[in-house]
């Protein structure tokens, strides 16, 4: 189903190479035009009032007529989308998760996962996003970040953790998700990889970017794989955002541990596995970026005193 | 790993938790050096290859106490996997999972046919607004944030972004 972004681009680049041969440098030429064009057409507003050369060497073979922008629908600008805009794409992305799975109808537990989340995103650089954490109703064991600040957990994940330090070292790893804008760029790319797939079957049609073009259909971005090192990096900085915030160090590996131990045939697995690198890789990657890091760090409150406890499932 | 009879898995299990008190294992997940204590400086008393089975015997801070079929000795804990491994065979680590507390009805038996998160209910899934004002309504502020980790003597601590590692 998924094309690697340097494929497409690379037969997009062959493609428009056999009718300007001559050119010299095109492969880089050609790129920036792909990418100028891509944001044009995401964000057509612009385009018309900056002109660039860049994009006017494309217009034998590409979209030589940008869509004037519907007045109704507002453009949106993928391409450098400001903090309310990825507010506007976390939103409807997580109201389509929350679709599929709804909020653990618990006050109490939703109340104490944004406590415990909110104080953990406080020690990262993006603190002034207005944080929403959430416990949804599945089985699975899986987290879920949406731009601009939405973090879902399930219940079945809830439920394999032991103390307030696992909570926050989870937390922590989909809180940097969203901090690195991991997931605005995998939407980006697929923006543009969609863009050069228009290209070669020239089909730029008069379309106008709204919110729903951009995350496609339902909550499937949730199910996308991010890049193993954007998974590796998000478990270096949860796990350090968690410590900042004054909690024992080892929580989201002990969580690694305990989730490695769960047979990968388990049905409640199967997306988490399929979308993450393996626990032990993961393990083995966070030790050797700790070392001896961790050695003189004093925090190791785990408060599992504190920690809610699920009510029974009836 | 082929087919394990449930019913003997759920015998086992409700035979074992008992015994589980007395040993925990682990399997090495890198190459290392055990050291006589729990400090990096600590002389050293052996080695271990990555996939080396062996038994953990105590937990200090973020070192383990562990034994090896010759050595015993200390090691960063981001070393060892514990339990027995479920690529190695899911009947021991289930146990281990459930003796712990940890293990929720799903360890054993696969949920189906309970709510899940496939990626076709993924990608079938509708926008749903009330659930999202709901989300939206249990927002706390960074100031009730600071004061519920006060509550529990939680202060933030300096501590920087850890570079990628280098595999040893």
């Amino acid at each position: 189903m998924k094309c690697r972004p340097s494929t497409l681009l690379s037969i997009i680049l062959l493609l428009t190479a056999s009718y300007q041969a001559q050119a010299l440098n095109l492969g880089d030429a050609l790129k920036d035009v792909v990418k100028e064009k891509a944001g044009e057409y995401i964000n057509p507003d612009k385009s018309n009032s900056e002109p660039s050369g860049a994009a006017k060497a494309g217009d034998n073979n590409a979209a030589t007529s940008t869509p004037a922008p519907a007045p109704s629908q507002p453009a949106f600008n993928l391409k450098n989308p400001s903090q309310a805009d990825e507010i506007q794409l976390g939103r409807k992305i997580t109201g389509n998760l929350l679709g599929a799975a709804p909020l653990v109808k618990d006050e109490a537990l939703q109340k104490y996962v944004n406590q415990v989340g909110r104080w953990v995103a406080s020690q990262s650089e993006r603190a002034d996003l207005p944080w929403h954490f959430g416990v949804v109703e599945s089985n699975d064991i899986n987290a879920f970040a949406a731009p601009g600040g939405y973090v879902i957990i399930t219940k079945g994940l809830y439920r394999k953790l032991e103390n307030e330090a696992q909570l926050a070292g989870v937390l922590g790893h989909e809180i940097s998700h969203v901090v690195k804008k991991h997931q605005l760029k995998l939407l980006q790319k697929t923006q543009l990889l969609d863009f050069g797939a228009r290209l070669l079957s020239k089909k730029l049609g008069n379309e106008n970017q709204t919110v729903e073009k951009i995350i496609g259909s339902g909550a499937e971005v949730c199910a996308r794989s991010l890049d193993k090192e954007a998974e590796f990096e998000a478990d270096r900085m949860g796990l350090v955002l968690a410590t900042r915030a004054g909690y024992a160090p080892f929580g989201l590996p002990e969580v690694l541990q305990s989730i490695s131990q769960i047979t990968r045939n388990d049905g409640s697995v199967a997306l988490l596995f399929k979308t993450h690198p393996a626990p032990d890789d993961r393990l083995v990657s966070l030790g050797n970026a700790i070392g001896s890091k961790l050695d003189n760090i004093k925090a190791d409150k785990t408060l599992e005193n504190r920690f809610y406890k699920l009510k029974p499932d009836i | 790993m082929k087919l394990l009879n449930p019913s003997i898995i759920i015998a086992t299990i409700l035979w074992l938790p008992g015994l589980s008190l007395a040993a925990e294992f682990g399997t090495a997940l890198k190459t290392d050096t055990m050291r006589s204590e729990p400090y990096a400086d600590a002389k050293t008393t052996g080695n271990f290859a990555r996939g080396e089975k062996l038994e953990i015997l105590s937990k200090k801070g973020a070192w383990l106490q562990i034994k090896t079929s010759k050595n015993t000795g200390w090691v960063r804990l981001l070393s060892i996997k514990r339990g027995a491994g479920a690529s190695g065979g899911s009947q021991i680590s289930g146990v281990l999972g459930l003796a712990s507390g940890r293990a929720g009805t799903g360890q054993v038996v696969a949920t189906t046919g309970v709510r899940g998160l496939s990626e076709e209910e993924l990608k079938h899934a509708e926008f749903n607004e009330n659930e999202i004002s709901k989300l939206e309504q249990h927002m706390q502020s960074a100031e009730q944030a600071q004061k519920f980790a006060s509550q529990a003597g939680l202060k933030a601590v300096k501590f920087n972004y850890l570079p990628k590692g280098v595999a040893q």
